[in-house]
This record gives C-alpha cells, sequence and structure tokens, in this order.
C-alpha cells in the first residue's frame, strides 16, 4: 500500500470515529429530550389534593376547524388565579396528549396566570407553547380562542385575556394570531360560535 | 463534546464543499425578469460561482407550473396561457435533459436542491424562448432577462432654460424610486425594462446639466443624472417624462440660522412642471404572507408556506388581470416584509382592497378571514388608530369575504368565513380580508398543485369581481 492510501484511511478512519462520538451524542441527546419532555408532561398533573371539580374546556380539532365543548374533573386549589391556572393546564393537558386533533408544542405549560383589577387575566406560557405550537391562522386562532373561552366559562369575571411567552409581549404565537392585544371574551364568544 | 462537535462541523464543511452549494442572503443575488404582462424576481442560487435560477420561480409567473421529481428526474410541465403543457426534464447532477421533448445539453450540471430544480443563468433565455416560442435576451452581467419585445427605450432632451431642464422620455409611464446627492439625482428602475438609448454616457456643456449616465446591474437599471449644482426631478405627462432641474435654493431659516446664505448659482425659481394629478383607480393588493427567513408553516419539509402563498399571490393577480381588474403584489420573490413594514406599504399603496394570502398543513379546504375587531363608529377618510385602522372597513371586508366564499362554495371548495386576529389586517386602512388554503382533501401535497390553486385564485377573482362595484376607487 502506498503512503497514500494509507493516509487516506487514516482520514476516513477519523471521520468514521468522530461520526460515532456524534452519533452517541445525539443519542444521549435525544433521551434527554424526551425525559424532560415526559417530566414536563407530568408537570401538568393536578398541583393540590382536594375533590375534583368540574371544569368547562372548550377544546379545539383542527380536521374540521371547530370548538368542542366539554366537561373534565379537575382539582381546584381555593386561590383564584391558581385555580385559572389550574384549569389552563388541563386544557393544555388535552392538547398534548398523542391523540389530540389539536397537538401543540411539546412541553407547552402555563407558567402562571395574573388578574389585572378583577377582569383581565393575563396568561404567562413557558417558551415551549410559542417556539413549538403549529403555524397557521386557523391552528393559532383555535388556540387562542379555546384558551379565552376556557378561562371565562370558569371564571366569569374575566373578560379580557392576554397571553405572553415566558414572560414577554411577542408579535404573533407562531407567525398569525395577534399576542399585543388583549382579547376580549365577548368578542371571542362570536367567533366560538362559528366554530361551533 | 467540542472535538465530536468539531469533527462534525468539519464533517458537515467538507459535505457543503463537495456540493458546492449554497444559498445567497436573501436579495442580494436576484435576476429581474420582464414580460409583457409582468415583471419578478428570482432569486439566484450560487453554485460553485456560477449562478443558477430555479425553473418553478423562473416558469410560474409565466403560465402554470407542475413540478415533480421522478426517482432521480425532475420533470416540470409548463403550460402557457390559453396553451398546451409543454415538458422540461433534467437529472440531478447530469447536464443532458429535454426540452419540448427535444435533447438540450446545459452547459453546466442541473442542480437538485430541496426538492428544487436550477438550471444555469445563462440558459434561462434559451428554456424561455423554447417553452414560449418568443425572444427572450438576457444580460447576465446586470441580472436582467428579457422576454419578448418589452425593452423599454428613453429619450434625452435638454433645454437650456434659466435653469437648465432635462427631460427624460418614456413610452409608458414609470415609477422609479429617486435618490438625490448635491449635484446628483439617480433614478433606479426596478420594475421597468429601461434599457439603454444610445451611448451609455452623455455629456452636456450647460452651466447645470453636467451629463446622463446609464447602467444596469442587480437586476436594476440607473440613470445618473449629475449637475453642478443640487438637482431635482419631478414627473410630468402622467409619469410618461421626468423633468430634472436646479433644486430651489434653501428657504432662510428663522433667527438662529446664519446670515444669507450666498446665491445659488440658479437664482432664479425653477418652474417645474408640476406632476399630474392621479385619478381615481382600482388597486387590488396582494400580500404573500411570509417569505425569507420567516418560512411561515412547513407544509412538508420540503415545502414551506411562503412558497405555497407567493406562487398563488401570483395565479390570483393573474386571474384579476384577466378580469379587467389591476392587481399588485406586496412581494413577488423570497424577501422578509416585517408586519408593520406590509400595513405601511399597503396604507401609502392606498389600495381599494387588500388580500393576504396564507397556506396550512392542518384542517381542509379554504378560510376567508376578517379582522376580529369590535364594530366602531369611525369614517375611513378620517384619522384612524394605528391599531384598529381596519374598523372602519368591516362591513365592505365582510362583503368581500362573503362574495369569496359564495364563488369558493360555487366550486365545490370546502369554505368557511371566519373573524381572525391576523396581523398585520387590523392595521390596514382599507377593505382587507385574509384567504388561508389547507390541502384540498387532506392530501398535503395537493395543496401546491397547479389544478387546486387555480380554482381559489379563480374563486378569489370572481369573489372580488362580483363586488368591485361596492368598493369605492380610491385617489392615490
Amino acid at each position: 500500500m502506498t503512503r497514500r492510501v494509507l493516509l487516506m484511511f487514516a482520514v476516513l478512519a477519523l471521520i468514521a470515529l468522530g461520526l460515532t462520538f456524534y452519533a452517541l451524542h445525539l443519542k444521549r441527546k435525544v433521551a434527554r429530550d424526551e425525559q424532560l419532555a415526559a417530566e414536563q408532561q407530568r408537570a401538568l398533573a393536578p398541583l393540590t389534593n382536594g375533590p375534583p371539580t368540574p371544569v368547562t374546556l372548550y377544546i379545539a380539532s383542527d380536521s374540521d376547524g371547530t370548538l368542542r365543548r366539554t366537561q373534565v374533573n379537575v382539582t381546584l386549589p381555593p386561590e383564584r388565579t391558581e385555580r385559572a391556572r389550574a384549569v389552563l393546564r388541563a386544557l393544555f393537558g388535552e392538547y398534548l396528549q398523542s391523540s389530540s386533533s389539536h397537538p401543540i408544542g411539546a412541553g407547552a405549560d402555563v407558567r402562571d396566570v395574573y388578574l389585572l383589577g378583577d377582569d383581565t387575566a393575563v396568561v404567562d406560557t413557558n417558551a415551549a407553547f410559542g417556539d413549538a405550537h403549529p403555524s397557521g391562522v386557523l391552528a393559532e386562532e383555535l388556540t387562542v380562542a379555546s384558551i379565552v373561552v376556557t378561562l371565562n366559562a370558569n371564571d366569569s369575571k374575566i373578560g379580557r385575556v392576554k397571553i405572553l411567552i415566558n414572560g414577554q409581549e411577542r408579535e404573533t404565537l407562531a407567525g398569525h394570531a395577534d399576542l399585543r392585544r388583549f382579547y376580549e371574551a365577548s368578542n371571542i364568544g362570536q367567533v366560538v360560535k362559528d366554530l361551533q | 463534546m467540542a472535538i465530536t462537535a468539531g469533527l462534525a462541523l468539519l464533517f458537515a464543511g467538507l459535505l457543503t464543499r463537495q456540493a458546492g452549494v449554497h444559498a445567497q442572503a436573501p436579495g442580494q443575488n436576484q435576476l429581474t425578469v420582464y414580460s409583457p404582462q409582468t415583471s419578478y424576481s428570482v432569486p439566484l442560487l450560487d453554485v460553485n460561482g456560477q449562478p443558477y435560477a430555479g425553473l418553478v420561480e423562473l416558469l410560474e409567473p409565466l403560465g402554470s407550473v407542475d413540478a415533480r421529481i421522478d426517482g432521480k428526474k425532475y420533470k416540470l410541465h409548463f403550460t402557457p396561457p390559453g396553451g398546451r403543457p409543454l415538458e422540461v426534464q433534467f437529472a440531478g447532477g447530469k447536464d443532458k435533459g429535454k426540452v419540448r421533448g427535444n435533447g438540450y445539453k446545459l452547459p453546466a450540471n442541473f442542480v437538485l436542491q430541496n426538492g428544487r430544480g436550477y438550471v444555469p443563468l445563462s440558459v434561462t433565455s434559451e428554456i424561455i424562448s423554447r417553452l414560449l416560442g418568443s425572444d427572450a435576451q438576457l444580460h447576465p452581467a446586470a441580472r436582467r432577462l428579457f422576454i419578448g419585445n418589452v425593452q423599454a427605450r428613453y429619450t434625452l432632451e435638454l433645454h437650456k432654460d434659466n435653469p437648465s431642464r432635462l427631460l427624460l422620455g418614456f413610452s409608458s409611464p414609470v415609477n422609479p424610486s429617486i435618490a438625490t446627492e448635491p449635484g446628483r439625482v439617480r433614478l433606479t428602475f426596478r420594475r421597468e425594462p429601461i434599457v439603454s438609448s444610445g451611448p451609455e454616457n452623455v455629456p452636456y456643456s450647460d452651466p447645470l446639466i453636467s451629463g446622463v449616465t446609464f447602467s444596469e446591474h442587480d437586476g436594476l437599471a440607473e440613470l445618473d443624472v449629475t449637475g453642478t449644482a443640487p438637482l431635482m426631478a419631478n414627473f410630468a405627462d402622467g409619469g410618461k417624462t421626468i423633468i430634472v432641474t436646479g433644486a430651489p435654493a434653501p428657504a432662510p431659516v428663522a433667527q438662529e440660522a446664519p446670515p444669507a446664505a450666498p446665491a445659488p448659482a440658479n437664482p432664479q425659481n425653477p418652474s417645474p412642471q408640476p406632476r399630474q394629478p392621479a385619478g381615481p383607480r382600482f388597486l387590488v393588493l396582494i400580500d404573500p404572507a411570509h417569505g425569507g427567513n420567516d418560512i411561515g408553516a412547513a407544509i412538508t419539509p420540503s415545502l414551506p408556506e411562503k412558497d405555497v402563498v407567493l406562487a398563488l399571490a401570483r395565479r390570483v393577480q393573474r386571474d384579476l388581470v384577466n378580469r379587467g381588474i389591476a392587481a399588485g403584489l406586496l412581494r413577488n420573490s423570497d424577501v422578509a416584509i416585517t408586519l408593520d413594514q406590509r400595513a405601511i406599504w399597503t396604507n401609502a399603496t392606498r389600495p381599494a382592497l387588500y388580500i393576504a394570502l396564507h397556506a396550512a398543513n392542518t384542517g381542509q379546504g379554504v378560510h376567508v378571514f376578517t379582522a376580529m375587531l369590535p364594530a366602531a363608529n369611525l369614517s375611513p377618510q378620517g384619522f384612524l388608530p394605528w391599531d384598529t385602522a381596519q374598523a372602519a372597513f368591516l362591513d365592505l371586508s365582510g362583503s368581500v369575504a362573503g362574495s369569496v366564499a359564495a364563488e369558493l362554495e360555487s366550486r365545490k371548495l370546502p369554505n368557511a368565513t371566519l373573524l381572525a386576529p391576523l396581523r398585520p389586517m387590523n392595521n390596514i386602512a382599507a377593505p382587507a380580508i385574509a384567504v388561508e388554503i389547507a390541502p384540498p382533501a387532506g392530501n398535503v401535497d395537493e395543496i401546491a398543485s397547479a389544478a387546486y390553486q387555480e380554482q381559489v385564485a379563480q374563486s378569489i377573482a370572481a369573489g372580488v369581481a362580483a363586488v368591485r362595484a361596492k368598493l369605492p376607487e380610491v385617489r392615490p
């Protein structure tokens, strides 16, 4: 074998070794991400103990572009903002199921809900909600509408809702739905009628 | 970890180098195509230092295009308006292919990248000639391609008045961007097929106007008028004439200004002909959403929303023009435009109707949206708040949406009319709708098919035509 062939084999071996290391690194990373997603999924479990209470959820469906009203039992904390958060986490829990007809980004969660005065709720979602939400006018509208009407259905005093991503205002959810504005439940109500 | 990452990068770098393909930054390297019907830009790809143009991007504005990859072969069917489908066939990495069934040899290998086919820039004119049966002339260094006899020439007339006036005459109205610097006016033509009328450099022995230079580069043409004093340009004759003359002397300013400025070279005020006031006109402005780095939704891994809606927008424009309705595109190439810019440009253009186009891979059929805003008693002629400007036009927008939905229904396309919190629709000071297309029957690939897009485009154009009488013409 000539020196040139040997050199070529050495380079190829080095590249193969590098790719092996890189493949192992990717495998570990995927495992870590899956574990994190599972932990975040688990994090959507109820925050408190107590008897389950029926709550109303408006659940979106991408296949027919509708919102469906349904009831589930959720353990609700006594404090109003915590209750609102628990209701939204129940809604997100529905969307995070693998069988969901309106999937949202894996790991999406509600970080907090704040009340401004008596009637305005500010919903702070995590980065995964905004970064991995499917893009589309209708898909994003369904998510926003379901959040607003679900909050209003379970706390009728909440008439205005603002959505933040990771504590920050964003221009749009995933390129379409306006997140700079406050949403009026009364306006969304008309949309929901159209979507039902 | 750093070592493995480095090796991976090295390997990726080797692969990229071998392929020799990398995309240019958007807007930096484009071909401008002028045809009798329209003018548009095609982004160019740099392959081993040679510019390549995408076949779909090149041909789509000129007719219907249906491109598919069949094994290693790239097959494209191009149907000119009123004509029959013509086939173009190449294979990635090969220089031999077929155009209209005849063998064709490229000067360099055909490139397949992300499911798109690219040919060397130098053959674009010949391929178009073979497909359209008309002459096409490429100015390769300037990145300009002229189809048919679209070239427009200009005339120069120097009037040695006081001050001197240079009249640039065109056969049809032009709308260049005008930049002024001390002693210089530069007219940049992006959409007009302006070519040189004789010598590219015309010097004048005049106390004010020194000369005119024509140049073309980067897909545009420029006329550079130089002078010995500040110059200004005015439109006349409905945009067919541009008059370059001396700029008026600056007005003396308040008490803090220095004492009287020295008299300019031409102290008398020039008396350029004022720009003719344009009459009301009916213009539909079509906004293909997203663009550039903002790809929108990934319809499939190789089919971004930005491409689907640009193709649809060109069809809608063509169908509107065929119905005698003037229509423009907010973007006609793969460029990024912010949401605020879209609203600003639209409001500055003052269209009779704004149509935003979107695409999604979820759901089915076509959704027609109007703005989700509370009704407000605002006068369209009065001051409009930026965030709720659309509120003054909701009734008219609703009429258009209903008309388009009726046309979709008549073509048996699943559809729904909804309100949506969609930006930048709320900021549009004109009747406005948004249309989002989803796959016709759950088959995602069909969303880009020529047949489906043409049905949707025809519905939109017919819907607009049906309510045209209700929409007021606007004075630009």
